[in-house]
């Protein structure tokens, strides 16, 4: 029944695919039609499959939703609340189609920032190298769906030995009802570059929907990427995203998720090490409440020596959410001397929520230094009892304690108006509980 | 380093000879007739043959498993002979009428099965190949009124205690290796002890896998009525042959209100040689339930042999403040394969668990460890700390963790720690100045790596485990 239902529902998705070649570029037309070959072969994952045992999409299933159309109608103004001051360059896609009016590209020499297709013909090598290579689509539907309906896109080409000082801001606004959006990321981060980029979700009004998003990330030699991904959809909403960085030697990633939004949400984020001395390092956040659920699954791929891995991810869970993260740390053979620390701290705040936490190591090499912890617990009652022996009322206290639980990760965003913002929404939500 | 080491790993396994006696084999392959021919051997009561074919039909409806992080070909369920006994298959009255060649058998594998040797001071039972060959001390147990004998003597005499609760814990249908053995069973140890019985010695069973081309499927059951303690030891050996052996066995454990059992396994069955050819297929489901309130159920294992170990000692822990512990070895060495761990299902109020697995892996092996830890909405204020190291030897193996936390309840608390290493060269280095040679600190890092689960072992069982592990490991650093 389910699978008769799942394969409707592709075939639903689609039928709606109606994107006009791209006459002159074959090589992107070919990436499309491959990716609908691969969803037409596959089918919706199912939780008897290992990597979707705790998600549960079925009700995802059931929302055949529509592609977007390109109906933007939002003025400067309706978005002023989402601009962060800090970001010089900001690209903006409502419902995944770019809004040049909303946009705001103040660095046109030190780097490329703009959208896809306009950037085709000029810069046809460097995308048919990057576009597609990164986020596999073969035994993914999703990312697969999202390169079938790939059409605009946030592209950011850093070149060499440039520093761009202010981050980059990519907005993403969900505006429409019952539909599905595909929104798409690449960065390119040439040899000895360095930039920080906010990848950021938001919904204008409360209404289902879904995002299907991929993001690609290129580090050359020595490149810098800071990466902060904000999602804060509204929580009738649908998430799904797929990330997949590729680092070369000596380059440095940074990245700093933190998910609040969504009814169901999935994030993957695959990190590769494709030379030595690659360093990366991966902070997460989940805050979520009633009946949400937020999946975080990472593998981070030590294919060379010396490389450097750090992870931390920590849960937030109240009312009957549900948090589920799974952190695969992968040693290749040969990839000696590599380092790597992974920790999944998980708080429950109440007595329904539900943590389903997997830190995973695979070790192929001898000479390495792994470690992995995982605790899962509730607020230290003599932690509370302190802060009440100074004054604080017992809920006081516990917001207190809750509010530091998740700081130790925003304090990590280095965008002043983002992190207020997002301390903000912690307090808000531990508030509310009072 | 990697000479000694490499002499280290490669030492002969010396449990390899076959025994020359005549043995009753049943045809190979798998029907309803195979499963009739069995239960009509033993003589068995007609509500185990249909819990047997019970098993069988389940079986039959059920694929074989493959998340399992282990490589193996197709086994060919029809080319194994489900029932070897050795003959002559006359009822012993005592030790002495037992087969003296048999007994040479046990006596090069340092199993003491004469009574005399009661300076180790253990009661054995003892299997070779599917069926029991002798139980030791029977009637000095019998006395505090303990029952420990194998397992079809008991369906014999005490079918009201199996027929209660074998499969009570692993029902014939958890999994596909359970169902298998569930329907073709032939022997295994059971042991009962009674309401406030300190069990006053060791039990063990001994198990040998002698003939070629069978494949061993026991089955263990013990139960510990309330305020009953126990400590349970389980060795195993296998001659050396080309040709894989699958061995699947399912033990039970149920422990009562208040009551004790801790079962303690040396593993050493035929690991196959330096390439990879021949040895073990260890599919065993083990399970604990501590049903009872303030039970405790604690599992240690040393796994040095199979060419393949797939298992995961359980328990369930369903009494208010039941406490379940899991403390693990595992070695692969050549081209062995590991894939083992322990679920922890807390059910029961303030239950609490620990679980601590040491992994060693050298040569092209493949070791994981996979863990589950599970609180239940019911389970107020359940406990787990779970620790699991690895260490590699060699750049050719792997190590690898799977542990799996799922919490419904907020009171609980979970830890999890791991951690993968080598034995340094500045180790070796600091060792060496003191004046003790590579060999040497290898197999002492080694002890001391697992300490924490030796500790856990019954004296003898821990000297065995720490020789047997030098033993394997002879070679493997240098």
């Amino acid at each position: 029944m389910s699978e008769i239902i799942s394969n409707n529902y592709l075939e639903c998705l689609l039928k709606s695919w109606s994107i006009k070649p791209t006459e002159s570029i074959s090589w992107f037309n070919n990436l499309r039609n491959q990716a609908i070959d691969r969803v037409s072969t596959q089918k919706l994952p199912a939780k008897r499959d290992e990597e979707w045992r705790f998600t549960d999409i079925s009700p995802l299933a059931r929302l055949p939703y529509q592609p977007s159309q390109a109906e933007c109608r939002l003025q400067a103004h309706d978005i002023e609340h989402l601009c962060l001051k800090e970001a010089e360059n900001r690209l903006v896609f409502v419902d995944g189609y770019y809004s040049p009016e909303l946009s705001r590209i103040t660095d046109h020499t030190a780097l490329v920032a703009g959208n896809l297709p306009d950037f085709l013909s000029t810069h046809s090598a460097i995308l048919e190298s990057h576009l597609g290579q990164y986020a596999q689509y073969e035994h993914n539907v999703f990312a697969a769906l999202n390169t079938a309906f790939l059409r605009d896109a946030a592209l950011i080409i850093v070149p060499k030995n440039t520093t761009i000082n202010e981050p980059i801001h990519l907005l993403f606004i969900a505006a429409q009802s019952e539909v599905t959006s595909y929104p798409r990321c690449l960065l390119v981060a040439e040899t000895g570059s360095q930039v920080t980029i906010i990848e950021d979700y938001v919904s204008l009004q409360k209404a289902t929907y879904i995002t299907n998003s991929v993001t690609e990330i290129s580090l050359a030699a020595n490149a810098h990427v800071q990466h902060i991904r904000v999602q804060r959809e509204n929580t009738q909403a649908f998430h799904l995203a797929n990330c997949a960085v590729s680092l070369a030697r000596a380059s440095n990633y940074q990245s700093i998720s933190v998910s609040l939004g969504s009814r169901i949400s999935r994030y993957n984020l695959d990190v590769h090490l494709t030379d030595e001395a690659a360093e990366c390092v991966i902070d997460g956040l989940t805050l979520i409440s009633d009946h949400q659920l937020a999946d975080t699954h990472t593998c981070i791929d030590h294919i060379k020596p010396n490389g450097t891995s750090h992870q931390q991810h920590k849960c937030i869970v109240d009312g009957s959410a549900h948090a589920v993260f799974n952190g695969k740390i992968m040693v290749r053979p040969h990839a000696q001397r590599t380092n790597s620390s992974q920790s999944s701290r998980n708080l429950l705040l109440s007595s329904t929520a539900q943590v389903d936490t997997k830190p995973q190591l695979e070790i192929f090499a001898d000479d390495v230094k792994c470690a992995h912890g995982a605790t899962v617990g509730q607020l230290e009652q003599e932690e509370i009892f302190y802060l009440e022996s100074r004054g604080l009322s017992e809920a006081a206290a516990r917001n207190l304690l809750t509010y530091a639980f998740g700081a130790e990760i925003i304090r990590r965003i280095p965008v002043t108006s983002l992190r207020q913002q997002l301390e903000q929404a912690v307090l808000n939500q531990t508030q509310s509980n009072e | 380093m990697s000479a000694v080491l490499q002499s280290l790993v490669n030492q002969p396994y010396k449990h390899g000879f076959v025994t020359e006696i005549e043995s009753d084999i049943a045809p190979k392959g798998l029907n309803e007739e195979t499963i009739r021919l069995i239960s009509a051997k033993k003589n068995e009561p007609e509500w185990l043959l249909s819990f047997r074919l019970k098993a069988y039909q389940k079986w039959l409806t059920m694929t074989e498993p493959e998340w399992q992080n282990v490589h193996y070909p197709k086994i060919d369920f029809q080319a194994i002979s489900y029932y070897s006994a050795p003959k002559p298959k006359k009822k012993l009255a005592s030790m002495d009428e037992v087969d003296p060649e048999l007994l040479r058998t046990f006596e090069k594998l340092g199993v003491p099965m004469h009574e005399r040797a009661a300076l180790a001071g253990v009661a054995v039972d003892v299997i070779f190949d599917s069926v029991s060959v002798a139980t030791t001390y029977k009637e000095k147990l019998a006395e505090v009124g303990i029952i420990f004998c194998s397992i079809s003597e008991a369906v014999q005499n005490h079918p009201e205690l199996i027929q209660k609760y074998l499969g009570s814990v692993v029902p014939v249908g958890d999994n596909y290796f359970a169902a298998l053995n569930s329907a073709v069973f032939t022997d295994g140890s059971f042991c009962f002890i009674p309401k406030g019985v300190k069990c006053p010695m060791d039990l063990s069973t001994y198990f040998r896998i002698n003939t070629e081309g069978s494949g061993q499927f026991e089955r263990t059951l013990i139960i510990a009525e309330e305020g009953a303690s126990v400590s349970y030891l389980e060795g195993c050996t296998a001659p050396r042959f080309d040709t894989n052996q699958l061995h699947a066995a399912v033990v039970e454990l149920i422990a009562l209100d208040n009551a004790d059992i801790k079962y303690s396994t040396v593993q050493n069955w035929y690991a196959g040689d330096e390439n990879g050819v021949g040895g073990i297929f260890n599919f065993v489901t083990k399970r604990g339930l501590a049903k009872g309130n303030h039970s405790r159920i604690s599992w240690t294992q040393v796994e040095t042999g199979s060419a393949i170990t797939w298992k995961y000692p359980s328990c369930i822990l369903r009494g208010d403040n039941s406490v379940g512990e899991f403390y693990s070895v595992a070695v692969t060495n050549n081209y062995q394969q590991a894939d083992t761990g322990t679920k922890m299902i807390h059910l029961g109020k303030n239950t609490r668990s620990t679980i601590v697995s040491k992994g060693i892996s050298a040569g092209h092996s493949n070791s994981s460890y996979r863990g589950l830890v599970r609180i239940a909405p019911t389970a107020e204020g359940a406990r787990n700390y779970s620790q699991c190291d690895s260490m590699l030897i060699g750049d050719q193996c792997g190590a690898h963790t799977f542990p799996y936390i799922q919490v419904r309840n907020n009171s609980a608390k979970v830890e999890h720690e791991a951690s993968t290493s080598k034995i340094g060269e500045d180790q070796l280095f600091y060792f060496s100045q003191r004046g003790i040679d590579a060999e040497e600190a290898v197999s002492m890092i080694i002890n001391g790596f697992c300490k924490d689960v030796f500790q856990q072992l019954p004296m003898e069982f821990a000297v065995e485990a720490t020789k047997l592990l030098s033993f394997k490991l002879e070679g493997s650093v240098g």
